[in-house]
């Protein structure tokens, strides 16, 4: 990425070009990993077309049909209240995706922002704040959340603020040590010496060498995040009911009937590892691709 | 009891649970009734020896305190065994024995079901108002290392015990105000001088939350340390675990027997026992299963039948939560201002089908405010007004003309509070805001951490719905917490100056049967009046095994105090062995 | 390496002063505090309490006085009391910390021994068969929620076999067998958790190493495959490693708190969880300050056991 030669290729051309390679070489070389991309990105449509694929509403309840195995008119059968678990799955994917690309996303900024200060200015800027996520991670991160939810009451944008906190000033770490590597570099030295801005040198030269290193540590942060949350509805600190995150519809009453009406807790849980499953070997197979020093190692 | 007039009423504490728990069991606070059997016939023998293992109904709490002058409600739950109090419930007249109670209140015993424990007996004086109480002679408190050498209990230690819980800094106010002082007037003599008579006296302090007595040796050693109690009950504390277990151990100089076919034995029969505090359901149904516990006192009506099937030879017993829910209405906010809405609202609810297809018929459609429990107090729903029948019956259709009468012909949308501490209501609360959709009421539903939650009332900053279970607790006090002006336990913001004034006339009427009346006339007003909407109340189960025997699913004899139940079962270790456990 | 080390011993102090006091303050801005709950637990107490109770346990003093306050007897050793038991908090900390530690103890060496051969199996033989389907399984491990897991393995042996895990809690040192009956199944779960990130790790590492020159060299030497591993390779490869293991204990104790719960183990993690849910403060407070300086603290001894597994790691 930091390659000058191909500068005179127009812009986009090159980009398209570099992607489709790159897709291409995803499926030749990494297909597990490439399976876990489309997994993914099949779940992301169900949940972002959950209201035209469900056929049933996601609170819709019906005591009459409470509990019946899966059948035709309910492939997976109905929960304790007698929603649709399908229906319910549907929309959870929106919601678990919804929390596992906002907090991620959210938590990579955070991780590129403190890393690259502490990284690329040193000093005492660095130490100052490497002390400081030097007292966030003695912190076990599961209680954070529960006196942060505690603090700042049950809800979606809380619970996505605070894991991506949590997990963004986690991640700096790895962020910083990259960027320290990279400000050594002989071009970095170059660039300064011609009197070239920080903000200048940082866009140019640190942010594309950390890119490959963010993206993998996005992909492994959406399933960490979407098992956090159902730890956190566990623990009777989730996305408030009667939202269907896959987490909620694990915890509770499918715990209840988990020997009765064992559908209730298998396809939420299904769910969760395949998405966590796949978001992983992607992410895997992401990283040997993209970590520059495994180029052309296969 | 000698007198009459006197008896009972008890009193306060309600229930709730405290903190911990958020999570677990929901049903904090269950209790209960019911129980089937008759007199279970006279069987085999009894036997001594052997532990007993249980998870108790509040099976999610490892001890708060072992202070009774910590003014901790469960304090009575974790130290009444061997902390005595002047009186107690009467086992002889449970179920068990041909009796007519069951004893699963939590903070209510029936004048009739009320003996003496360490009070052999007592009597009403006049002028002024007093109460003397003689004490039994002849019960030891055993040795403890560092604390104090076996000695008889005397009047002193009563009268030390009351002054310890009026004199703590953590004293609630006014709750002792119609006591003028508590003197030991001889060695077995105790007087309680009342500046006025108050209905709930004896719940109050003689076998209450805070009336357990403790020897004077207390004040030398550090009252808070589990390892320093010692008292004149059946088992003695032997081993805290907090967050795991609580262990007693039999005492062998314990004064009381159990008679049995004419036989009188030697109590407690087995050697010790074992609380356990587990917090997650599908472990302690996972324990009870297995027979690495003997009882679990606590079983939510959804987990019956699976247990029942995994684990057929269990014994059952069914009560009824000895706490109503209900979704409460703010009376000072719009639009609950209205008694139409607020009837509306009732009316819109399908509270019969709740409780056949939710609670698969284990629940009952009236038990709030009065238990059926409290005899004298409660009338069952058919001796209502037809006002107050009405209200639970389901009529969606004349909940929109009242809807639309009161201005609201379209429906309104308001905020509903709940504590996700609670399973039952995360389930519950989608049901009841799906049928009021259908006349057009909305709910924007605020789920809280249960402190959080309990915050919003006292500070009374909570919403104009919230969703709640609130213990029974007992005649007199269901009425006072929620519906007296200014009370904590007010949601609803009920103020009504005639009705408070009432309120105070009932805890002053020395004439049970009196007060039967005015409380009766009180729960038909305001149920009528329906700043709640109304809910049915839940039936909890409790199960042991077969080996657990002299018992048939007694809970408490006294304020959430089992102490007394456990001394009088036994283990029959050889039919537990017989059976593989 | 002696500067070193009083160096970073230094810098925890200005760590600890400002966690400190960040959670000193937040555990009391939590909405619904103690003096709700105890009067709540009373029917009978109404907002004339509230000043009682605040004096009662000494929260009625500006909250900077009761937090220098805090911190001066901290210093002195002393955690505070229990604003419901009265007990000792270091008491109560120190009683409870062990068991945890144990849960942790017992994880990483699940997870160490499930990881390290796998991570090293999948490098050697990276995008192969054996590769794909080991780390599949160790990924699907980290997948599963542990409550899950744990609600199953609790439920089902149960309903099949009468068979449960022990409640009892003994302590390692009174009885080894009772206790482990109690503590393997969570140590399993948890260890396998942990395992999926350490195989990664591993395998990432091994895979940069096995390219190394001295590598190639020790193949072209004609070495035995197994020498060249384990000898040459995973030597150089166990620095992350050990690295990531010290992040993993922060986030056992995570874990611990579910686990501790569904296998009734009355770790530090259940004595949070109640002292959240009760708002016991200085129960809090004193957990944070504790487990803080326990990462702290082994965090630090990872990086001096660099030196141990590479000499050439020097500190300055």
């Amino acid at each position: 990425m930091t390659d000058l030669a191909d500068r005179a290729l127009p812009r986009i051309a090159r980009e398209r070009s570099a992607s489709l390679q790159f897709l291409i070489r995803l499926f030749r070389e990494k297909p597990l990993g490439a399976a876990g991309a489309v997994i993914f990105i099949l779940f992301l449509f169900c949940g972002v077309f959950a209201g035209l694929l469900a056929p049933f509403g996601v609170n819709e309840i019906s005591p009459i049909n409470r509990l019946r195995p899966p059948s035709a008119a309910f492939p997976l059968g109905t929960d304790f209240l007698g929603r649709d678990m399908l229906s319910r799955l549907l929309y959870g994917a929106r919601l678990s995706v919804i929390i596992g690309f906002c907090a991620a996303g959210l938590s990579i900024i955070v991780s590129v922002v403190i890393g690259i200060v502490s990284g690329y200015l040193g000093g005492r800027t660095d130490m100052i704040t490497q002390r400081f996520v030097d007292a966030w991670q003695s912190f076990p991160a599961l209680v954070i959340l529960i006196v942060a939810v505690a603090v700042l009451g049950p809800g979606m944008p809380q619970i996505i603020g605070v894991l991506a906190l949590l997990f963004g000033i986690a991640g700096s770490r790895i962020i910083r040590g990259a960027v320290v590597s990279v400000r050594e570099h002989m071009y970095v030295h170059a660039a300064q010496s011609i009197g070239a801005g920080t903000a200048w040198i940082v866009w140019r030269h640190i942010l594309p060498n950390v890119v490959p290193l963010v993206i993998v540590l996005f992909t492994s942060r959406v399933g960490a995040v979407i098992l956090a949350e159902a730890a956190l509805s566990f623990l009777g600190f989730g996305v408030p009911p009667p939202a269907p995150t896959w987490g909620g519809m694990l915890s509770g009453s499918a715990r209840t009937y988990m020997y009765q009406a064992p559908w209730l807790a298998l396809a939420p849980g299904l769910c969760l590892t395949i998405v966590v499953y796949a978001v992983n070997v992607f992410g895997d197979a992401l990283r040997d691709l993209l970590d520059p020093r495994m180029r052309g190692s296969r | 009891m000698t007198n009459a007039a006197t008896k009972p009423s008890t009193n306060d504490r309600a229930t709730r649970v405290p903190s911990k728990t958020r999570m677990l069991v929901g049903t904090f606070v269950l209790a209960l009734a019911t129980s089937a059997g008759a007199a279970v016939a006279q069987g085999p023998k009894p036997q001594y020896g052997g532990t007993l293992e249980v998870i108790t109904l509040y099976p999610t709490l490892t001890a708060l305190s072992w202070d009774p002058a910590d003014w901790v409600w469960k304090n009575n739950h974790d130290t009444g065994s061997y902390y005595e109090q002047l009186f107690s419930g009467d086992l002889d007249k449970s179920v068990r024995k041909g009796g007519k109670y069951k004893f699963f209140f939590d903070g209510w015993l029936p004048s009739a079901a009320i003996r003496g424990e360490l009070a052999e007996r007592w009597e009403w004086k006049e002028k002024p108002l007093r109460v003397v109480v003689t004490l039994r002679k002849g019960i030891m408190f055993p040795d403890k290392p560092g604390v104090m050498k076996s000695r008889e209990l005397t009047a002193e230690d009563v009268a030390f015990s009351w002054a310890r819980v009026d004199k703590s800094p953590k004293k609630i106010a006014g709750y002792y105000d119609f006591v003028e002082k508590v003197e030991a007037r001889d060695k077995y003599t105790v007087v309680f001088t009342f500046k006025e008579y108050n209905a709930e006296w004896d719940y109050r302090y003689g076998w209450g939350y805070y009336s357990a007595v403790v020897p004077k040796e207390i004040a030398n050693v550090d009252s808070r340390d589990w390892r320093n109690g010692v008292g004149t009950g059946p088992f003695q504390i032997a081993e805290f675990v907090p967050g795991n277990s609580q262990t007693y151990a039999k005492n062998p100089i314990y004064w009381d027997k159990e008679k049995l076919d004419g036989v009188a034995y030697q109590l407690p029969f087995v050697d010790k026992i074992i609380y356990r505090t587990v917090k997650d359901e599908a472990t302690q149904l996972a324990a009870l299963r297995t027979g690495k516990v003997d009882m679990l006192e606590l079983i939510r009506w959804n987990n019956v039948d699976e247990m029942k099937k995994s684990a057929p030879q269990l014994k059952w017993s069914r009560y009824l939560a000895n706490a109503g829910q209900f979704l409460v209405m703010r009376t000072d906010q719009k639009p609950f201002d209205d008694i139409r809405v607020r009837r509306a609202l009732n009316l819109a609810v399908n509270k019969q089908e709740i409780v056949q297809s939710y609670y698969g018929g284990n629940a009952e459609l009236f038990a709030y405010p009065m238990h059926p429990d409290f005899v004298g107090y409660y009338e069952p729903l058919e001796k209502m007004p037809a006002s107050v029948q009405e209200l639970f019956t389901y009529n969606p259709e004349k909940a929109k003309k009242l809807l639309a009468e009161a201005g609201y012909p379209n429906g309104f949308t308001f905020k509903v509070q709940f504590t996700t501490a609670n399973f039952d209501h995360v389930d519950l609360l989608p049901l009841v805001a799906g049928y009021l959709e259908k006349v057009g009421v909305k709910m924007e539903i605020e789920p809280m951490e249960y402190s959080v939650f309990l915050a919003a009332m006292t500070k009374k900053t909570h919403a104009a719905g919230y969703f709640m279970l609130l213990g029974h607790t007992n005649p007199t006090t269901v009425i006072r917490k929620s519906f007296v002006s200014g009370e904590m336990w007010n949601p609803s913001m009920w103020a009504d100056a005639a009705f408070d004034k009432k309120m105070a006339d009932v805890f002053h009427t020395r004439d049970e049967a009196k007060r039967q009346k005015l409380i009766r006339e009180m729960s038909v007003e305001v149920l009528e009046k329906a700043p709640h909407l109304w809910l049915p109340t839940p039936y909890v189960y409790a199960a042991w095994w077969p080996w657990v025997q002299n018992y048939n699913g007694e809970l408490r004899a006294g304020a959430v105090r089992p102490g007394p139940i456990y001394a009088r079962l036994w283990v029959d270790q050889e039919m537990k062995k017989k059976m593989g456990y | 390496m002696q500067a070193y080390i009083i160096r970073r011993l230094l810098a925890l102090i200005p760590t600890l002063i400002f966690a400190s006091l960040i959670v000193f303050v937040t555990v009391r801005l939590i909405p619904g505090s103690i003096i709700d709950l105890m009067m709540t637990q009373n029917v009978s107490a109404t907002e004339k309490d509230r000043a009682t109770l605040e004096a009662a346990l000494g929260l009625d003093r500006p909250m900077y006085i009761q937090y220098f306050r805090w911190a001066g007897n901290v210093l002195r050793g002393d955690l505070g009391e229990s604003l419901w038991q009265g007990t000792p908090v270091a008491h109560e900390i120190f009683a409870r910390l062990p068991i945890t530690l144990e849960l942790a103890l017992l994880a990483l060496v699940v997870s160490i021994a499930v990881a390290i051969p796998i991570g090293v199996y999948s490098a050697i033989r990276q995008d192969t068969a054996g590769d794909y389907s080991t780390r599949s399984i160790s990924i699907l491990m980290l997948a599963i929620p542990s409550f899950w897991l744990g609600t199953l393995v609790m439920v089902f042996p149960s309903i099949w076999w009468g068979w449960s895990p022990q409640i009892k809690f003994v302590p390692f040192l009174q009885d080894p067998l009772q206790n482990l009956n109690q503590m393997f199944l969570p140590a399993i779960i948890l260890g396998t958790s942990l395992a999926a990130i350490t195989m990664r790790v591993t395998r990432t590492t091994m895979l940069e190493v096995l390219r190394q020159d001295y590598i190639r060299t020790a193949w072209a030497k004609g070495l035995d495959e197994r020498v060249v591993v384990l000898r040459h390779a995973l030597r150089n490869a166990l620095i992350p490693v050990v690295t990531l293991i010290g992040v993993e204990i922060a986030a056992v104790v995570s874990v611990a708190i579910v686990l501790e719960q569904i296998f009734v183990i009355p770790g530090i993690g259940l004595l949070l969880i109640d002292a959240v849910s009760q708002r016991d403060y200085p129960i809090i407070t004193g957990i944070f300050l504790v487990v803080g300086v326990c990462v702290l603290l082994i965090n630090l001894l990872i990086d001096l056991s660099y030196g141990l597994i590479d000499p050439r790691v020097r500190y300055r």
